[in-house]
């Protein structure tokens, strides 16, 4: 793919002193702008392979390459975490505003940016709350605002909404493509949900095996939004959970 | 039931405990009187509680009083400073730092069983029976106190937060240290530092009663003289002192860890 933002090549990661690397020789290619999740059983090195691309974790081998340097104000990569990881001493405003230090933005900038991203999130009424005064979704929106503040190339999501409720849960995803759309990043989304993988990617991944790999890709060739109950949903997550 | 019932009982649930309190005192006023009256202790060496007040009105009139709590407060700040800056910088080096902690375990397993007090030979032989002294010794003190509370404080931060910190930019020593750590540690340190408040007046009154000046002379001179009243003065006044010094500190901690459920 010559248009793609992120290249992970031939990557391969093993922790030290273990028989065998978690993954061996994996590559990925993501497009600007795409949404690319990735599925696969627990353990089987999803979460791992999203902290090498943030750059949380060196990979033991191989390449991880944006197509170019990040514009002033953004980074390359943000991560959502699935436990949230709010800090505690911050209020959410301050949490959303997190990422923006070291970013080359003005004070004022600094300001607009997190109002915009409250209010894209819809957070604005709790900005000045802790922490431990949100519930489990509104942390989990203050998490992605945290992310989404950096406006980064590629947002990195791992399980984000495994912990809420399947209502809110809904809810979550549905913003989420709605950001996703008006904001245009890649996001690379790590779950074992494959009908929430489905419902949100334009492509589903299927890790598997040890040392893992991607054993299938498959472009979802169905428009937002997406029904659960629709006929060629459910033929698109037979397919990808028989890969599993 | 109705309104004025309902208010009257809460105001009787609220007034309990302070009643209870004023109850307790007077009871163990009560019990130094008879104690006083009937010379359960040897003669001369228990003063009448009633005595006190002429005893504080008589320490204060001789001049007596406030230069003793000025010199105990001159020790008490520069200890309670000196100790808590180095027990919560080595704490804070030896929580983040291997090699230093690895370099420092063994002096400090060898150091920290020493009471402060045994280095009032060393504080007369460096200082003389002066401020520095009194000082040097409730540092000792105090510095273990925050050492080991600034440590676990730093230890016991969840290690997620730093791997947020890498992923948002702030994986530098010094942006990790002020963005996470340290609020992170702040109830551990901030106990730290208030039971170091208390250790430092405990300290304090030990040292002085070697003869630097200040409320613990004042009250080993007043006990040489048989002035027993004075010496209740004496340690009335640092239990007001503490409970203020105790009071403002809890209202500093109270504000800076407002972010807690």
């Amino acid at each position: 793919m010559s248009d793609a933002l992120v290249r992970v090549a031939d990557l391969t990661f093993g922790y030290p002193g273990a028989k065998q690397p978690v993954f061996r020789g994996l590559d990925l290619n993501i497009a600007e702008g795409e949404f690319v999740a990735l599925v696969g059983g627990s353990g089987v090195g999803k979460s791992t392979l999203l902290r090498n691309v943030a750059g949380l974790v060196p990979a033991t081998s191989g390449r991880i390459q944006f197509a170019r340097p990040c514009s002033a104000g953004r980074r390359d990569t943000a991560f959502v975490f699935q436990d949230t990881r709010l800090l505690p001493w911050r209020r959410v405003r301050a949490n959303v505003g997190y990422g923006l230090t070291g970013l080359k933005l003005s004070a004022d900038e600094r300001h607009a940016r997190i109002d915009e991203t409250l209010r894209l999130t819809a957070m604005t009424d709790y900005g000045d709350r802790w922490p431990h005064a949100v519930s489990g979704g509104q942390a989990q929106r203050v998490g992605l605002a945290r992310a989404l503040a950096v406006r980064p190339r590629l947002l990195l999501m791992d399980e984000p909404f495994s912990a809420v409720d399947a209502l809110t849960r809904q809810h979550l995803q549905d913003q989420l493509i709605e950001i996703w759309q008006r904001l245009g990043m890649a996001v690379l989304f790590v779950t074992h949900d494959i009908e929430e993988a489905a419902y949100l990617a334009d492509r589903v991944c299927v890790m598997r095996g040890s040392p893992a790999e991607i054993v299938h890709d498959e472009t979802v060739a169905m428009r937002h939004p997406r029904n659960r109950n629709d006929n060629d949903f459910r033929r698109f997550t037979q397919r990808v959970a028989n890969q599993l | 039931m109705s309104t004025s019932d309902s208010r009257q009982r809460r105001l009787a649930g609220r007034l309990r405990r302070p009643l209870l309190g004023l109850v307790g005192v007077a009871a163990f006023i009560l019990l130094w009187k008879l104690a006083y009256m009937f010379t359960w202790a040897p003669r001369g060496t228990l003063p009448d509680p009633f005595s006190i007040p002429a005893a504080l009105v008589n320490e204060w009139r001789n001049n007596h009083l406030l230069p003793a709590v000025g010199s105990s407060l001159i020790h008490y700040v520069w200890g309670l400073a000196v100790g808590t800056l180095l027990g919560f910088g080595v704490g804070l080096l030896a929580a983040s730092s291997s090699w230093f902690d690895d370099f420092h375990y063994m002096l400090a397993r060898v150091l920290r069983p020493i009471p402060p007090l045994a280095w009032v030979v060393f504080a007369i032989a460096w200082f003389h029976v002066s401020h520095a002294g009194a000082a040097f010794v409730i540092s000792i003190g105090v510095f273990w106190v925050n050492y080991f509370a600034t440590a676990a404080g730093v230890a016991n931060v969840d290690p997620r937060y730093y791997e947020l910190a890498q992923a948002f930019g702030h994986g530098s020593f010094i942006k990790r240290v002020t963005s996470i750590t340290l609020p992170g540690a702040a109830p551990g340190i901030l106990s730290g530092m208030r039971t170091g408040v208390g250790q430092a007046w405990m300290t304090l009154i030990a040292a002085e009663l070697l003869g630097v000046p200040g409320m613990g002379q004042q009250m080993n001179a007043a006990a040489g003289v048989g002035a027993y009243g004075a010496v209740v003065v004496y340690m009335l006044a640092i239990s007001l002192i503490y409970s203020i010094s105790d009071g403002l500190f809890s209202l500093v901690q109270n504000r800076l860890l407002r972010w807690r459920p």
